[in-house]
């Protein structure tokens, strides 16, 4: 329901169709009598949605009112008398109301491929709308080319302005306008031009007949020929819901069932459009061995063979630490879990890292040593409760829209205060913003984000806005934070964040009033130096105000990649082991190995960078790389080339012939998550089931078969039948950490480790977290560039997403209109990008959002940019570091 | 803008304030208009395009609105737009090729007592005769401007004035 | 002529009376809001409202004191007055002349009403054509703002009062409560569906009223002479005061008459507007704008109050009268104004919206000699199927001139088919369905 529920309790009786309902009051007649099993038909009313009550079909008769009454708009009341199937005369107004959209409806069922799953359709089949004694002209729009990925045929148009209302209520995009009057009112974008949006498909989706349609599919299928398969979306840690629509093993579409999953039904456009990335033409379909320069298709017998035979030689000569796994946080539990088995017990080592390392370990690793646990201690639930957000480096429409959505709805419809710490500004586009909605808006540099959260507690100091209880139980924690803010001046924290003391003070007291407080933190914050330091820092804020214990509060750190939280809990990461013990606890190795049956080894695990450095050295002489591409994420400055090119023997197991997998001896063909059976952890911690839409695509295989499948030429086998088997080894391992509910139950803070923090390990890093660190002052002919992540793509695999790649296709350098005119630069120029490192040439493009002095450039394409990124590793996390750097532009005049 | 206590509420004057300096709301002039007010262009189309007194498009110098409704069709604005048409050879919805004239024909205009009438940009002109509508054409050609127009009203006159 | 004492169009009428502030004040202007400020409660000032028994003039009739009531008293954030100055209800067209030739005379009414609601913020939403009313009322709030009537601490009141003029663009349902505020919030004019009503949801979703221009001109009146005195004039107890009716169609002297309520429509028509244009015989009447039904020569001598009109079968609505001579078409009369109804509906509810372009295609058939047997039911039908189920009056508005002139003349359309029946080949002009 559209309206916030309703704090009092108060119910209400009422009869509808002479059945007795209760319902909360406030409740509207559409809903109660669902609840009662009466299905009102109904065109506008939708429950994500305010009422708009406009297409009249859901009249029905409420004794002591005149005249029939919208029951999608009007609120129960105590003692109501409803009819609705029971009056003849509520059923004629309908039937009058099919009557007059059939006559300006073109009835073209038959190329409709809203056909058969069309609220038209089936209220007209119940109604029984007699032949129409319409005889006049129908309406006819003028077919306009709308979008690269959506279609309206209007003259389907039942004008229940559902699209728009989603578009503006639910998604805060309003690229769609009812335009016109009357019965000519047909929706388009703006003027004659194109649809410019976020293109998360939710009009097509929520569009009760044919009239908004995704050309994806279109005219591919008839919905009941349609196999459906619930599975969970693989771009990004927010976990959706999605339903596989599948014809002959095709995929024809995805979309979301209305309130499924955490998502509620909602999607984005990596979710809705960007499955076709599953069966793009490129897929590896076969094992490839290097000869020379070239790849040779093999049988699996062959490849595996080699594999195995390579590590082997390789275990036995330079001993097992001479081997390195690196795996994706795209693969399933199951996936990551086989796969560090097989390195630590197979192999040998705990040589193990994956995509966690590039960011989303500083969150997991902060949140461990404060609060003792490495998830969230909050939900989507709590989101949405919240009445104060704190949102920090996290552009968060674009890297995890569906977390932007709740943000949206509890600042929107319920109220909630937002703070943001952001590089970007407020400014309307064609995506939502969600700085836009900000009460306190910091409008920070990228590198500045650590001054601004000092800033914050700061604030709360001075305006003693402190838990009084911490004085007492944490004198000497309270005093020792005390003490490094004072040694910081407001006048630097101006300098550097370019916003206010008073700013900071007043945000710090809205933190602080706040009941329910949430910090959501994205990859501004948790891919840049100094990482770590702000996340301890704003764990350190919880404290102060006292809120880290609080119910519905804590720090929520967004996960980039669908399974990163499940992947660092699998043991995805060397110094952790599955159900995140660190390597070092005697006793977790112990259990290990005994479940196991095998030792477990127990020197520290090298991390990527550091295993970067032991195969430029020498030391490291393979790498099994799952779904990984360094050589695409990684700067060259970081080494990563040579080291791949010094090693004796590298593995890939993909479904692209990637960079990395271009250097690699062995290839083996992978299967998408639209082909595999098994779980992803959302960012929130909440385990789902993934299934199987598809065969597999070529000769490809689930990746946990490959694993096990080598273990067993290795001479140490791993046997599993099926995906199941190994859920069950997981859930016996880690007793009451898999359950498949329908929502998270999310940690909660472990009080000792707290009292551990406060009371001495917090002294560790103090002073070096309690600094305002130097800011790359860009001179005024630089710009402070920073990749990011875009809205319609996730790493590079959705490059390959056709829908995603008609809507993004290249990578281009985003400037404020005002930076690019002050340097001479108009929208689509190209220009050469260059520092002291390299250089690249790009196109030029405007965004409003972006402050000057400031570029971004999307992550997800041309690799010459990387060249450009300077790279350092953090001294805590080991965690790589190369997003942001300051470039000179210039023009290229073309020749 | 300061009117209002929500910025959205300044769009229909700044349209019609667009609309007074171009003759018309251009593109430009929506965008402009949605920056301002914090509001996205299709929020800004679908505004203009549900009232009737916005052009989309660019019209004569005088806009001739006849009112059709019936009031002024019983006391016959029928004749003038043939009066119209007879004069400066342009139906409804077209523009003389010089750009001075557009003709319409609009609903109500709120002078059903003294019909039939025009509006002519600003001003009114009514209970129209074909040699009035003559007289006003020829005038505001000419000078820009006419003396026929009328306002304040009050109708009728009171007796002795 | 002076045969009934004028309350709202008596200063106008004295010659050499511009309007202007000082012959506003001249003639006693800004009394009431005087009294008001210093004698009286915002309470009392409701109680002196409601006792005059005045309804709104805009066409609903709603009883003015009663809707002031509704404003919650302890509401703690802004509340609104909108004047409704939109004045589109074809033929209707008083409010015009009361803001271009005595813009003060609303202007005091408004003050008076916000003073009464505690309203610090007024808007006067004008039709986007009525650019010289604008004008004028954009200059008398100035004069207004500079003698203290208007602004920061009114008369030393320390009760801030402020009205702004906010132009329309062109749509008649803007002149529905509801369409008005969504437009005067900058969007498109779309009705909203109630409850909740403008008292406790209206503009911003504060609480707001909602007043038409002539009901606004009242209340200095009101305010001085007393509510027993207007509740004394016109037929009480239900239609109390004078109303300035528009008179327009085919009679001698058109024009706007303020008159007692409670007279004969023979007596606006055949005496103050000097009967039917060339002698020629009354057919029909619309006795309260374009929404209202059409009556004939037999409702002549109803009295022009709201029960009376009601009771033979229309409304007194927005006080439009227009006549019809002899040899008009009924069908033709019917069709133009469906055209109207056609061209404004807001397309918010399917009835109207599809009811609307169905209508206007069918009986542009029937005027067209195209017209077939069973139009007849397809038009009372759908007429049936569009009154009542829509979220604003307009879908009974819209429907009213069809069956009320199918009602009183269903001959001339049956006249209509018979002859498209007989003429053959049919006609091959074919309707276009265009804005
Ligand atoms: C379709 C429609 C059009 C209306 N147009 C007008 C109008 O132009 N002017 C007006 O004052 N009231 C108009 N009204 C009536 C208003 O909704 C409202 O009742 C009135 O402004 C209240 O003011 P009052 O109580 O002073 O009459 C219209 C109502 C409807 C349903
Ligand atoms: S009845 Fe007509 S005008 Fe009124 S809201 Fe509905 S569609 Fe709009
Ligand atoms: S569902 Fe109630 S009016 Fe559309």
């Amino acid at each position: 329901m559209a309206t916030t529920p309703k704090t009092t309790t108060d119910m209400i009786t009422l009869t509808i169709d002479g059945k007795s309902a209760t319902v909360p009051k406030g409740t509207l007649v559409i809903e109660a009598a669902r609840q009662v099993g009466v299905m009102v038909p109904h065109f506008c009313y939708h429950p994500k949605l305010s009422p708009d009550a406009n297409c009249r079909m859901c009249l029905v008769e409420i004794e002591k009112m005149p005249r029939l009454q919208t029951s999608c708009s009007t609120q129960v009341a105590e003692g109501m008398v409803v009819k609705s199937a029971s009056s003849s005369v509520a059923q004629e107004a309908r039937k009058s109301v099919l009557d007059f959209i059939l006559a300006n409806h073109p009835l073209d069922c038959p190329v409709c491929d809203q056909g058969g799953r069309c609220d038209l359709q089936d209220f007209s089949h119940e109604y029984t709308a007699t032949t129409s004694r319409f005889k006049e002209l129908k309406r006819v729009f003028q077919k306009e080319y709308f979008s690269p990925l959506i279609e309206t045929q209007m003259n389907r148009c039942v004008q229940c302005l559902r699209c728009v209302r989603y578009c503006d209520q639910v998604m805060d995009v309003k690229a769609l306008a009812p335009v016109g009057r009357g019965t000519l009112t047909e929706i388009k974008a703006f003027g004659t031009h194109e649809l410019d949006c976020e293109f998360c498909g939710g009009c097509v989706q929520i569009c009760p007949v044919g009239a908004i349609t995704s050309r994806l599919s279109m005219y591919e299928f008839r919905p009941w020929m349609l196999k459906r398969t619930d599975s969970i979306c693989g771009y990004c840690g927010d976990g959706c819901q999605i339903t596989f629509q599948t014809k002959n093993n095709n995929l024809i579409e995805v979309n979301s069932t209305h309130g499924a999953g955490r998502n509620n039904g909602d999607l984005c456009a990596r979710g809705y459009f960007g499955y076709h990335v599953s069966v793009h033409p490129d897929r590896l379909t076969s094992p490839l061995i290097r000869e020379g320069d070239n790849f040779q298709p093999v049988q699996w017998e062959e490849a595996l063979e080699l594999v195995a035979r390579r590590l082997s030689e390789i275990k036995a000569t330079h001993g097992p630490d001479a081997v390195g796994g690196l795996i994706t946080g795209r693969c399933t539990n199951e996936d990551v879990y086989v796969f560090q088995k097989f390195m630590r017990g197979v192999i040998g080592t705990n040589h193990i890292d994956s995509s966690v390392r590039y960011g989303h370990l500083n969150g997991v690793r902060a949140l461990q040593r404060v609060q003792g646990t490495h998830q969230w201690t909050v939900s989507f639930e709590d989101i949405l409760a919240a009445d104060v957000l704190l949102l920090v480096g996290t552009n968060v429409t674009e890297t995890n829209p569906i977390t932007g959505l709740k943000v949206k709805e509890a600042v929107k419809r319920r109220g909630a205060q937002l703070i943001t710490i952001e590089t970007l500004e407020p400014a309307i586009g064609a995506m939502s913003n969600i700085v836009n909605l900000s009460r306190h808006h910091f409008g920070v540099n990228p590198d500045a984000y650590a001054a601004a959260i000092l800033g914050i507690l700061k604030g709360v100091l001075d305006q003693q806005a402190i838990d009084p209880e911490l004085s007492t139980k944490a004198h000497g924690y309270f005093n020792d934070i005390s003490a490094q803010l004072e040694t910081i001046s407001w006048p630097v924290i101006e300098g550097v964040t370019g916003s206010a003391a008073s700013a900071y003070k007043e945000a710090a007291e809205s933190f602080a009033k706040g009941q329910k407080v949430v910090i959501l933190v994205g990859p501004g914050v948790l891919r840049i130096s100094g990482g770590f330091g702000m996340m301890m820092n704003l764990l350190d804020l919880l404290i102060l105000t006292g809120k880290l214990t609080k119910p519905g509060c804590g720090l929520a750190p967004l996960a980039e990649e669908n399974n990163d939280q499940g992947t660092f809990e699998m043991g995805g990461v060397g110094d952790v082991l599955p159900g995140g013990k660190p390597v070092g606890d005697r006793e977790a190795r112990k259990a290990l190995s005994q479940a196991w049956g095998r030792p477990v080894p127990d020197s520290p695990g090298a991390s990527l960078p550091q295993m970067i450095e032991e195969a430029q050295k020498g030391k490291l002489k393979a790498l099994f790389i799952v779904g990984e591409n360094p050589r695409g994420s990684l700067p060259p400055s970081s080494g990563i080339q040579q080291a791949l090119e010094n090693l004796e023997f590298l593995v890939c197991q993909e479904l692209f012939l990637t960079e990395t997998a271009k250097n690699a001896h062995v290839i083996l063909p992978a299967c998408s998550y639209a082909e595999k059976d098994g779980t992803f952890t959302n960012t929130e911690g909440h385990l789902q089931p993934v299934r199987r839409a598809i065969e597999p695509v070529g000769e490809s295989r689930p990746d946990w078969e490959v694993f096990s499948a080598l273990s067993v030429l290795m001479g140490d086998a791993m046997e599993y039948g099926e995906v199941k088997e190994i859920g069950k080894e997981i859930h016996n391992l880690l007793p009451g950490t898999r359950t498949l509910g329908p929502g998270p139950l999310p940690s909660k803070p472990d009080p000792s480790a707290i009292a551990r923090y406060v009371s001495s390990e917090y002294k560790r890093d103090l002073a070096a977290r309690y600094q305002v660190p130097s800011c790359a002052s860009s001179n005024s002919k630089g710009v402070t560039l920073t990749i990011s992540q875009s809205l319609f793509h996730s790493g590079k695999f959705s490059l390959k997403a056709k829908g995603l790649m008609q809507v993004e296709s290249e990578g281009k350098l985003y400037l404020h209109p005002e930076e690019a005119a002050r340097r001479g630069l108009g929208d689509g120029d190209r220009v050469k990008v260059m520092n002291s490192l390299g250089e690249m040439s790009t196109t030029v493009s405007f965004r409003e959002r972006i402050p000057q002095g400031v570029g971004v450039f999307p992550e997800h394409f041309d690799q010459e940019i990387r060249r450009l990124l300077p790279y350092a590793v953090d001294q805590e996390t080991q965690v790589p570091y190369c997003r942001l750097t300051e470039v000179r532009i210039e023009k290229v005049t073309a020749s | 803008m300061s009117r209002y206590p929500v910025k959205r509420s300044a769009l229909l004057p700044l349209l019609n304030l667009a609309q007074r300096e171009e003759g018309f709301v251009s593109e430009p002039a929506m965008r402009e208009i949605a920056k301002i007010l914090d509001l996205t262009p299709p929020q800004v189309f679908e505004t203009v395009t549900f009232y009737t007194m916005f052009n989309l498009k660019p019209i004569g110098r005088f806009h001739l609105q006849v009112c059709k409704s019936l009031m002024c069709a019983l006391v016959g604005s029928d004749n003038v737009v043939g009066w119209i048409q007879k004069k400066l050879g342009i139906g409804p919805g077209q523009t003389t090729s010089d750009k001075t004239f557009t003709l319409s024909v609009v609903e109500c205009l709120g002078s059903c007592g003294t019909g039939p009438m025009m509006q002519v940009n600003d001003d009114y002109y009514e209970q129209l005769s074909e040699e009035k509508v003559g007289r006003v054409l020829d005038d505001l050609k000419r000078d820009g401007t006419c003396s026929l127009k009328t306002g304040p009203f009050m109708y009728p006159q009171p007796l002795g004035k | 002529m002076a045969k009934y004492e004028k309350i709202l169009l008596n200063n106008m009428e004295q010659p050499g009376y511009t309007g202007s502030l000082a012959d506003y004040e001249r003639a006693g202007g800004y009394q009431a809001l005087r009294t008001v400020l210093k004698d009286m409660q915002p309470d009392q000032v409701i109680e002196v409202v409601k006792k005059s028994g005045l309804r709104g003039r805009g066409g609903a009739g709603f009883p003015t004191g009663v809707k002031w009531g509704f404003i919650p008293k302890d509401h703690p954030g802004p509340k609104y007055l909108c004047c409704n100055a939109d004045e589109s209800e074809p033929g209707t067209f008083k409010d015009r002349q009361l803001m271009e030739r005595d813009p003060h005379q609303m202007l005091e009414g408004m003050a008076i009403t916000c003073f009464a609601i505690g309203a610090q913020t007024a808007y006067i939403y004008i039709r986007g054509e009525f650019r010289l009313g604008a004008k004028i009322l954009e200059r008398a709030i100035q004069e207004a703002k500079t003698a203290g009537y208007l602004g920061d601490n009114v008369l030393g009141s320390g009760l801030t009062i402020n009205i702004f003029v906010h132009q329309g663009a062109g749509a008649y349902i803007c002149g529905e409560e509801t369409a008005l505020l969504e437009s005067l919030e900058g969007k498109r004019g779309l009705p909203r569906f109630k409850p909740p009503f403008p008292a406790t949801h209206g503009l911003y979703q504060k609480p707001t009223v909602v007043n038409n221009v002539e009901t606004m001109a009242n209340i200095p009146h009101i305010i001085n002479r007393g509510g027993e005195w207007f509740a004394s004039i016109g037929s009480p107890p239900k239609s109390c005061g004078t109303r300035v009716f528009c008179l327009s169609g085919h009679v001698k002297r058109p024009g706007n008459y303020e008159v007692p309520m409670g007279i004969t429509f023979r007596e606006l028509i055949y005496e103050l507007g000097g009967g039917m244009r060339g002698d020629k015989p009354l057919k029909a009447f619309i006795p309260g704008g374009a929404s209202a039904p059409f009556l004939t020569p037999e409702h002549l001598d109803v009295k022009m109050d709201f029960e009376s009109v009601a009771l033979a079968g229309s409304m007194l609505g927005s006080g439009g009268v227009t006549v019809m001579e002899d040899g008009t078409s009924m069908v033709w009369a019917a069709l133009r104004l469906m055209e109207f109804f056609y061209h404004e509906s807001c397309g918010k509810c399917t009835p109207c919206r599809e009811g609307s372009s169905w209508l206007v295609q069918t009986l542009q058939r029937i005027w067209g000699k195209r017209g077939r047997p069973e139009d007849i039911g397809v038009l009372e039908e759908l007429c049936g199927n569009i009154a009542g189920r829509t979220v604003c009056a307009f879908g009974e508005a819209e429907v009213a001139p069809i069956l009320s002139t199918l009602r009183h003349w269903r001959g001339e359309y049956d006249a209509l088919i018979r002859e498209a029946q007989e003429t053959m080949p049919r006609s091959k002009e074919i309707p276009v369905l265009t804005h």
